[in-house]
């Protein structure tokens, strides 16, 4: 009852002392509750992602082949499409039965030519922006899909009904029910994964930190009041349970303000993310068990945070000595940490292993590393003001007073220094990636996108001439008929070979977007032969068609080519294939069973891809439209780089304001010194240029060692993805600069304070 | 007067670097009597009154209070004799700023265990008889310095302690309101039959106590009756 009593006190000396008791306490509260935020953020990642997976299960189609008409079934067959870079799902719906199932958030059976979009999606029709999208699969709107059909309220998608689709179709689904498993909702890929690891680790270690900071906010005055009540009796473990019950208090504001913050920032942060990764708010809930840990944790924390800084004083009744300032910092137990965590690091010089094992070494790796940044720091500010010698009297000043003591401005530097490096570690991955992808490498300079049909009729070929041509910003199409040839015996009673070979028949313009040709004129043949493979032999005879005028010879004088770059060939695992032009054939009348048109599209007309998917789609809602370079992978790296960016940022923001009230509370403690100093006649310039020096030092220094530990981590993540070592110069000068950036305001904002303290009036009070 | 003391000091040595702050004092204190430590400054007699206090641990000597020896205590039990025997003024009140001037009179009783509201029942007694009862609501800084030390007082008789040390009560005052706050500080100790201790190096402070002793270069050189 006792101890509790003393708790309760100190929460009673957290919220006293005025105005200024309530600035403290509401920094910590701010401080704390930022952090909690970006806690249950993350707490709710898995939240969201479990939502997101059961809705897209609930949805999911699973062919079921057992299923016979006269069942209440719908066939259905999956359109992929995207307008602009955001995809856009739809699944085309053909009911065999009045009882057929619909998917979730659709009331009702789809009449053909019937559209169901998504709320994002039927704004999107609606809009001016939309333009290019319009008619792409019909203009009969009848209605909107309800949120448990959807996974996010900013996803693109839409149920079509259609009578056209043929049951056994490769592509066609029948199906009784839906819901169940859905390989859609795969795991992120390595990469990807490998960025929100460090991202997490990056986001989350500085918030840490800044807890940390946050909660000796106006410790000196702490230490003072604690002072006070030992004299009138306090012993040791009563100062202590006093102090925690401040810090408590302020703890609990944090939790407070950070359930709020929460609450606000994920009704924004719901739509704020891209479509494709668009939640619901109502899915934004933090897991029960880590929600349980951040409400438990953060508190823990901050007191025991309290609790380590008050060992290094010694609160007595006459005052407050600070324990152990002779004593140097030791160098070699702070580099065992981020030495340890490099050790960890080291399988990604082999590549990223997607194994939990691996994550968790990789997570603790970079943890290490960059704990390793707050750690080495304190040492070298040390280390460093120790050996710095004179120079002007605003240097001395504020050298000295380093030397004196350098533990508070390095703990907020420290914050800092761990989100810059691991920044320049993010932004060195992330600069680099876009070489990663394969895709990257394809030659858009003829063609920019294709249509794929999958199962074209005999008509096809002119049929997507004519309406692709006709579309609005393209420019020219080409043709890429493709199909499947066993080679046949050469005489009547040989045994058929069983290997099957692509043979791809298309103009020279085409046939070099997929290999590396020389020379090509029409008449010529080629072998495409990724690296390892086998050839097939020049003489052997292939059928085109079904008819025996469809034989076909492979001429000796194909030539045998490599695949062009940033081509599915050129990716490995593809076997040899034959690439034919039109001429060569020899004027048979080859029955394709794939076709791949190819579009060069105006770069000066809005909207120009999106005009031909809307062609394609009206030619065949099932058509599988695609850049030649997609860019989806360093688009998504994009948005987690300006994530990282903003909250970086923040961070910044929020250490600015930790180290702007360091230097508030610094100047209040020293107005005595500072009388005096202006009593002997030194200037206010020299004054303000010593508190920037004392700012700038420590800051210097960690963004030195950040820099460092930054660009070592960047080239591991580049070498554990393959990515190209490069040194991302461009975001360290920008961080560095965002941090200087902040070391001038904080200097300024302090200013103010410090002409207060010195004007004439302020020195006769002292 | 009774013959044993309640507080005695023998032969207190205390160094603070090269610097003798304390050479063989030795001094007693009587229950209920007032005692002036005087001395130049440096002279040691605001280290002596921390010794006899048990703030400070000597080097070498003793200090006892009601025949315990305070120098052997663990820190925890002298931390104990501050909340309940003890009591203290010094020149800047030492008040909790966060804290309005009750809830800072009641603080040694909360800290003693005492309910709350038996506390501020208790303090508010204490600040009507030092004639501050109108600053009760207010913090530290909102009143006055003479207003301040005797919320100090009021702290430090709230407990009804055996020993009040005050050193330097009126420093920081005019001489009009030092005079009132010793009238009313005296007045109150000598009510509840508190020894005090009392450094000072004005004589008219000074006065105002039974007995006198001077303190030079950290030994005690004389010890005269006042009154």
């Amino acid at each position: 009852m006792r101890r509790i009593s003393e708790l309760a006190l100190g929460i009673r000396l957290s919220v006293g002392g005025g105005r200024s008791g309530w600035v403290r306490l509401a920094l910590i509260a701010v401080g704390v509750g930022l952090g909690v935020t970006m806690l249950l953020v993350a707490a709710s990642i898995p939240t969201v992602l479990d939502a997101r997976t059961e809705r897209a299960d609930a949805r999911s189609v699973t062919w079921d082949q057992q299923l016979t008409p006269g069942e209440p079934t719908m066939l259905t067959q999956e359109v992929k499409s995207s307008f602009r870079d955001a995809p856009v799902v739809g699944l085309l719906l053909q009911p065999e039965h009045d009882d057929a199932p619909l998917p979730p958030g659709v009331p009702r059976q789809l009449e053909p030519g019937d559209l169901v979009v998504s709320p994002a999606l039927g704004d999107l029709l609606a809009s001016d922006n939309g333009a290019a999208l319009r008619d792409r699969w019909g203009d009969r709107v009848v209605g909107t899909i309800g949120d448990e059909g959807l996974t996010g309220p900013d996803e693109l998608r839409f149920y079509l009904g259609t009578d056209q689709l043929t049951a056994g179709s490769e592509y066609v689904d029948r199906i009784q029910s839906f819901g169940g498993a859905d390989g859609s909702s795969a795991g992120l890929g390595p990469v990807l994964l490998l960025l929100a690891l460090v991202g997490m680790v990056v986001l989350l270690l500085p918030v840490a930190i800044f807890i940390s900071t946050a909660v000796r906010f106006g410790s000196e005055n702490r230490d003072r009041r604690l002072a006070a009540l030992r004299l009138v009796g306090a012993d040791v473990g009563m100062t202590r349970r006093i102090a925690a019950g401040e810090t408590l208090a302020g703890a609990a504001g944090g939790l407070a303000v950070g359930t709020l913050l929460f609450l606000a920032i994920g009704r924004l942060a719901a739509y704020a993310v891209p479509a494709e990764l668009s939640f619901y708010p109502e899915d934004l809930r933090p897991a029960p068990v880590l929600a349980a840990l951040t409400v438990v944790l953060v508190p823990a924390t901050t007191v025991l945070v309290t609790l380590s800084a008050l060992k290094q004083v010694l609160v007595e009744p006459l005052g407050v000595v600070r324990r152990g300032s002779e004593r140097r910092r030791r160098f070699w137990w702070r580099l065992v940490v981020p030495v340890v965590g490099l050790a960890l690091l080291t399988p990604l010089i082999d590549g990223l292993d997607t194994s939990p094992g691996s994550q968790v070494m990789v997570v603790a790796g970079l943890i290490l590393v960059l704990v390793g940044v707050a750690l080495i720091l304190p040492w070298l500010v040390e280390a460093t003001v120790h050996r710095l010698n004179g120079c002007s009297v605003a240097w001395d000043l504020a050298v000295r007073r380093l030397q004196l003591d350098s533990g508070t401005a390095v703990r907020s530097v420290s914050g800092i220094a761990v989100s810059v490096a691991g920044l320049i570690a993010m932004q060195g991955l992330v600069a680099t990636i876009g070489e990663l992808s394969p895709w990257s490498q394809a030659d858009t300079s003829t063609f920019q996108a294709t249509v794929l049909d999958i199962d074209p009729e005999a008509d096809s070929a002119e049929t997507w001439e004519r309406e692709l041509s006709r579309a609005e910003g393209v420019t020219r199409v080409g043709l890429l008929t493709s199909m499947w040839a066993r080679p046949t015996p050469a005489t009547a009673g040989q045994p058929a070979s069983s290997d099957e070979t692509l043979i791809d028949i298309g103009t020279c313009e085409v046939l070099a977007q997929e290999a590396q040709l020389d020379s090509c004129d029409d008449g010529d043949a080629f072998v495409v032969a990724p690296d390892g493979t086998t050839t097939p032999a020049s003489g052997s005879v292939y059928l085109l068609g079904t008819g025996q005028d469809t034989r076909w010879t492979l001429p000796a004088s194909a030539e045998v080519v490599g695949p062009a770059p940033g081509t599915v060939g050129s990716m490995g695992g593809m076997s040899a294939r034959i690439m034919v032009t039109p001429g060569a054939l020899g004027g048979i009348d080859v029955e394709p069973e794939g076709m791949t048109v190819y579009v060069a599209l105006d770069p000066a007309v809005l909207d120009a891809a999106d005009h031909m998917r809307t062609a394609a789609a009206q030619v065949d809602p099932a058509a599988y439209e695609s850049p030649i370079a997609p860019e989806r992978t360093t688009l998504i790296l994009g948005n987690v780089q300006s994530a990282l960016l903003v909250g970086t940022v923040a961070l910044l923001v929020l250490i600015g304001a930790s180290m702007l009230v360091n230097v508030i509370e610094q100047l209040r403690e020293r107005r005595q010194l500072l009388a005096v100093l202006v009593a002997f006649g030194t200037r206010r310039r020299t004054l303000g240029a010593s508190v920037l020096f004392q700012v700038a030092i420590p800051v210097v220094l960690g963004l030195a060692i950040a820099v460092v530990t930054g660009s070592v981590l960047a080239l591991a993540l580049q070498a554990a993805v393959d990515a190209p070592l490069a040194f991302d110069w461009l975001t360290v000068g920008v961080t560095s600069g965002a941090a200087a950036l902040m070391v001038l305001l904080t200097t300024a904002a302090g200013l103010p304070l410090l002409w207060h303290l010195t004007r004439p009036g302020g020195l006769r009070s002292e | 007067m009774p013959t044993e003391p309640l507080l005695t000091a023998e032969s207190l040595h205390l160094s603070f670097g090269a610097t003798t702050a304390l050479d063989s004092a030795s001094v007693q204190v009587h229950a209920g009597e007032i005692l002036a430590l005087m001395g130049p400054s440096g002279s040691g007699k605001s280290t002596l009154l921390h010794c006899l206090a048990g703030i400070l641990h000597p080097d070498l000597g003793r200090v006892t209070y009601a025949g315990r020896d305070l120098t052997a205590m663990h820190d925890d039990e002298r931390s104990a004799l501050r909340r309940t025997e003890f009591g203290f003024v010094f020149q800047f009140g030492q008040l909790v700023p966060e804290l309005t001037c009750l809830e800072n009179v009641a603080l040694p009783l909360r800290l003693g265990g005492a309910p709350r509201r038996a506390a501020l029942r208790s303090a508010a007694a204490w600040l009507e008889r030092l004639e501050v009862s109108d600053v009760a609501g207010k913090r530290p800084g909102q009143a006055s310095g003479g207003q301040g030390q005797r919320v100090a007082v009021a702290r430090a008789l709230v407990t009804r302690p055996r020993v009040v040390f005050a050193d330097e009560p009126t420093g920081a005052l005019d001489t009009l309101n030092g005079e009132r706050v010793m009238q009313l500080f005296v007045a109150a100790a000598r009510e509840t039959g508190a020894a005090v201790v009392l450094v000072t190096h004005e004589p008219r402070v000074a006065a105002y106590s039974d007995h006198e002793a001077v303190v030079r270069d950290g030994r005690v050189r004389a010890r005269e009756h006042v009154r």
